[in-house]
């Protein structure tokens, strides 16, 4: 567990340091890969924050979060190519219809726990997708282009000259979903959230309203994530449903949070740190061989992780921290 | 904390360690960038293409007298450029957009490429277009099909191949033509096509010009690409029985098709394939007799060779390299490719420098002849949109288990076979 | 639509289904035993596929030949992702679980592209092949002998689970573990015996699955996917009911397909399951 009562000056501090050396990152570097990379780690550490909510805190292992991705990422386009909206605008209505489909989501699938509950979102998930790709007006298989704009303005979310923008816009989300995290995490609610996941029906015998804060926690979930779709939208300006739909990307945030540590605010953050680079390191070096070299190094670090350190990386650096007292 | 910081730390330092490739760009090299899928479904299709271009890039190095565009010379490298070699810097984009805009963006600003080659996905094409308009670097297209893709008033993205309009009006000339020729009459067609961006495209086009030829579509359906069974498809052709039968399928799609219709028997009078799938190789060769006069649209023929020995050159060539394990003959996928490569470096050795915008004049001033190409086609220009419009696409039959030209006429090395034979081996 | 299109259906759906379900047993005989799910088995089938194959390129031999040698090769292997991997994580949260046997899978698709490539192949004129035609209903031969052999697979499976000592052994590991350990049952072992029976049955399925249906790195991942919803829908470690949910699942995609939209035939696959267990949380046949 990640320190709830007492967080001396110590960490503070330390988080400060760390902070304005994100913020000072694009200043020393000016190169759009790098930015690029940090970015991608933002994007990836703040859904894995969101799943982190529900998942790591609730204990209910959705395996379909790509669906509150893909709606926020469909409703700021689709927004801003028919009815000429802001993508800022169409990000809050994005959350908004996000938080809708999680609560028609959640209401049937709560009632089915662990594996169950797994799968079953995993099949919500590839039910949206095909659903998608064949909705015509939403562009269907073929995707949307976000309508360039031009010049680069942050009313318009896009940014053409450099990802400066990006990146502090991505910073900016990042801190967000911590911000809520940590706020969850000490309130009574986040209590709630913990007794659900140790034990729903003793928390329920307890007069904790189980069902309802399960739907609460989905909510918060599917509206950050939901945000982090908008702004991928923005960032790439194309989506089609195999980027934005796949059960793929709703595992790769899940891979994210667990190999960082669940339940953990930190967690996310220092997964995605570790496993977007590592991502990009094997792709650039082997990728070009045609032999997949790289996802063979890649899923035999996944494993070997998962073997020596199953609690994730928190687990490492708490066990630490325990045994220097 | 302080651990999680120090783990931040280390992970900082790897992101750096990933992106401070220090190329020093030594003095006349041309760097170009090829982003190519070398994973995942469509991975054969990278591989062979890169195959294609790592031979040309020997050849303009070396000295050649190929008779392909800029290849023709006696002296080593570019001669336009004093002899400078080419790098290929190829990436793989793992069939994702996100990932193409990305390596496209490392590949102008780290790795210096003088000219992006890709991406086969009309969906990655899309971004990394994108990024090479942004940076103002010429891109180069040999394989997207989407029409879209050059209907975005983009200056740096130039295509060679014909897009499915093209492709999908040649289906239905020839329709016409081959009911004057033979005086059968066609009146119904049949749509059935995956449901990414390729089959997408396809499947509207097709829809949109049946109707305009006057062809009754009595059935379209999408279909779930790497389905696990086509039962349910082939079953709903079998009960629309069209006249014609238009697949649009990548060769998983395309092989289990051809064995669900033939364990069903639905034969159709006439089937035209959207390539892809039905141009893979290794399709045509497991699926042999299977596929007897089966019809498929392609940019390339080799049995044109007959008729022009350069196919036969480089198909020998082809043949050699050592990335192509058995040696099999080269097929559209490598030949496109090869195609769009080969006018690209034409271009910037005719720029005479690495500067963009020399190149991206000389990408317009291009001006191929036809007897320069392993395709088809009446040359290589570019119109104000990037597009070639010296595109020709060609039909071709599976005959005794080849592939021969059969339209347009003029070209055609056999006579149609019709209506499709059907499944030989009947038991 | 004519009844004919209809029935045909219904016996393709029928057929494929068979297949389907023995896929899907060893992932539920895993499951029941120790509470993991396998993200990995769709790779398990792309590596039986290519067992087949390369027996057939190389050996010459038929799939059905081969097919015993594919299982027991399977089994190997289930028992060396086991040891290798499986017992290192057993008292890891089920997360970490899900995580080891994901990077497993990219790791074996990886190694299939890396060793063999990425073409499709094909068994080319395997021994039983064509088709029969009954009363305007065609049935393919493979996909007969396919079916009959998941249908052995599963009477082979019961018995040895429901009448041999070993199997009654493993069942009491799956029903309780402290108590199997109690009685003196190795359960370690029994483990072991679970994932090499479970690689088993999915070994079968692949050399049945390799005479009709192409081979390439990337096969297994749709196979898995309706496995996955198979196991869930009859009730996860119930492997007879598994039977009958991938026979449901092979009918739903075939009239799905037909009777709504090819394009959709997942989707209602995946919707009728939700319908189900929201209805019976377990599963059609599950036991909490």
């Amino acid at each position: 567990m990640a320190p709830v009562a007492r967080w001396p000056v110590v960490r503070w501090t330390a988080a400060g340091v760390l902070l304005l050396l994100l913020l000072a990152f694009p200043l020393v570097f000016t190169q759009p890969h790098p930015r690029h990379v940090v970015i991608t780690i933002f994007l990836f550490a703040m859904l894995a924050q969101a799943w982190n909510l529900l998942a790591g805190y609730c204990g209910q292992i959705s395996l379909g979060h790509a669906v509150f991705f893909g709606a926020g990422a469909y409703t700021s386009t689709l927004l801003g190519k028919y009815f000429d909206l802001s993508p800022w605008i169409g990000m809050a209505v994005g959350a908004v219809v996000a938080v809708a489909v999680s609560q028609l989501i959640g209401y049937p699938v709560f009632r089915l726990r662990g594996h169950y509950f797994a799968i079953a979102t995993i099949a919500v998930g590839e039910i949206v997708n095909t659903l998608m790709i064949n909705w015509d007006w939403a562009g269907g298989a073929r995707g949307l282009f976000v309508p360039i704009k031009r010049p680069d303005s942050f009313v318009n979310l896009q940014f053409h000259q450099s990802k400066q923008s990006y990146y502090y816009i991505a910073l900016g989300l990042l801190l967000l979903a911590f911000w809520i995290t940590r706020k969850v995490e000490v309130s009574r609610m986040g209590y709630y959230l913990r007794a659900i996941r140790e034990d729903q029906d003793a928390a329920a015998s307890l007069g904790i309203p189980v069902a309802a804060y399960k739907q609460r926690a989905m909510a918060l979930s599917a509206a950050l994530t939901a945000l982090g779709g908008s702004f991928y939208a923005q960032y790439i300006l194309f989506i089609d449903p195999d980027s934005v739909f796949p059960t793929a990307l709703s595992i790769l945030i899940c891979l994210v949070a667990v190999l960082g540590g669940i339940g953990t605010l930190w967690g996310p953050l220092i997964g995605a740190a570790i496993l977007i680079p590592l991502g990009e390191w094997t792709r650039i070096y082997f990728g070009g061989t045609g032999k997949a070299v790289d996802l063979l190094i890649y899923g035999a670090l996944i494993m070997l992780v998962s073997v020596i350190q199953p609690g994730g990386i928190m687990a490492l650096a708490q066990r630490g921290r325990r045994r220097t007292g | 904390m302080r651990r999680a910081i120090g783990l931040l730390s280390l992970a900082l330092s790897a992101v750096l360690a990933t992106t401070s490739t220090s190329h020093a760009q030594a003095p006349k090299e041309v760097v170009i960038g090829a982003i190519y899928p070398l994973s995942g479904n469509l991975a054969q299709i990278g591989i062979d293409s890169i195959t294609a271009m790592r031979m040309a890039v020997e050849l303009f190095n070396g000295k050649s007298d190929l008779n392909l565009p800029g290849m023709k010379k006696t002296t080593e490298g570019l001669p336009g450029l004093g002899g400078a070699k080419i790098r290929l810097i190829v990436v793989d984009h793992q069939g994702k957009p996100d990932v193409g805009q990305a390596e496209a963006e490392r590949l102008i600003t780290q790795e210096k490429v003088t000219a992006l080659i890709g991406a086969v996905f009309s969906s990655v094409s899309a971004t990394t277009s994108q990024v090479a308009e942004r940076y103002g670097v010429p891109h180069m297209n040999g394989e997207s099909s989407s029409p879209t893709l050059t209907e975005r008033g983009f200056k740096w993205f130039f295509r060679t191949s014909p897009h499915d309009g093209h492709f999908t009006l040649a289906m239905f000339e020839f329709l016409k033509d081959f009911e004057k020729k033979k005086g059968v009459k066609l009146k119904t067609v049949g749509l059935m096509h995956e449901d990414t961006l390729f089959g997408a495209d396809s499947g509207k086009v097709q829809e949109e010009l049946a109707k305009k030829y006057g062809y009754e579509v009595v059935v379209n359906m999408a279909y779930r690409a790497k389905t696990t069974s086509l039962d349910a498809e082939v079953g709903k052709l079998k009960a629309a029985a069209p006249d014609v039968f238009l697949p649009t399928s990548y060769t998983s799609d395309a092989v289990l098709y051809i064995k669900t219709a033939k364990t069903l028997e639905y034969v159709p009078r006439m089937l035209i394939a959207q390539n892809a799938g039905w141009v893979d190789p290794q399709f045509v060769a497991e699926m042999n007799k299977d596929i007897e006069g089966h019809i498929t649209r392609s940019p390339f023929a080799l049995d044109l060779q007959a008729k022009k020995p350069l196919i036969r050159q480089v198909n020998e060539l082809f043949k050699k390299q050592k990335d192509n394990p058995g040696g099999r003959d080269i097929s559209e996928a490598p030949t496109r490719a090869l195609t769009a490569f080969t006018v690209l470096v034409d271009a910037i050795n005719r720029a005479k420098s690495t500067s963009p915008e020399e190149i991206r004049k000389a990408l317009v001033a291009t001006n191929v002849p036809a007897d320069q190409l392993l395709m088809p086609w009446t040359g290589v220009r570019f119109d104000e949109k990037g597009q070639n419009t010296g595109v020709r696409a060609i039909l071709q039959q599976i005959q005794k288990g080849a592939y021969a030209t059969i339209w347009p006429f003029d070209l055609a090395a056999a006579d149609v076979i019709y209506p499709l034979p059907g499944f030989k081996d009947k038991k | 639509m004519t009844a004919e299109v209809l029935v045909q259906g219904l016996v393709s759906g029928l057929l494929m289904g068979f297949v389907y379900a023995l896929i899907a047993a060893g992932l539920s005989l895993i499951f029941g035993l120790m509470e993991i799910v396998n993200f990995a088995h769709g790779e398990f089938l792309m590596g039986a596929m290519f067992a087949t194959f390369w027996a057939w390129a190389l050996l010459k031999l038929d799939p059905l030949v081969s097919l015993p040698l594919t299982v027991l090769l399977l089994a190997l292997f289930g028992l060396l992702v086991y040891h290798g991997l499986i017992r290192w994580i057993l008292g890891a949260p089920m997360l970490a679980q899900i995580f080891a046997t994901f990077g497993l899978a990219i790791f074996l698709r990886a190694a299939a592209q890396a060793l063999w490539g990425a073409d499709f192949r094909l068994v080319k004129g395997p021994l039983v092949d064509g088709r029969i035609s009954l009363a305007g209903i065609f049935i393919g031969l493979p996909q007969l002998v396919a079916s009959v052999g998941a249908l052995c697979a599963f009477g082979l499976l019961y018995w040895f689970i429901r009448k041999t000592e070993t199997g009654l052994a493993l069942q009491a590991t799956s029903q309780d573990r402290q108590a199997a350990m109690l009685m003196g049952i190795d359960t370690q072992r029994m483990f072991a015996l679970g994932w090499a029976i479970g690689a088993a049955c999915v070994g079968a399925a692949g050399a049945l699955l390799a005479m009709f249906f192409y081979i390439f790195p990337d096969v297994g991942a749709t196979f898995a996917l309706l496995a996955y919803v198979a196991v869930a829908l009859g009730g996860f470690g119930n492997v007879p009911a598994t039977l009958l949910a991938g026979v449901i699942v092979g009918i739903v995609e075939v009239l799905g397909g037909l009777l709504i939209a090819p394009a959709l035939k997942y989707a209602v696959v995946f919707s009728l399951y939700l319908v189900v267990v929201l209805w019976r949380p377990q599963g059609l046949l599950g036991r909490f």
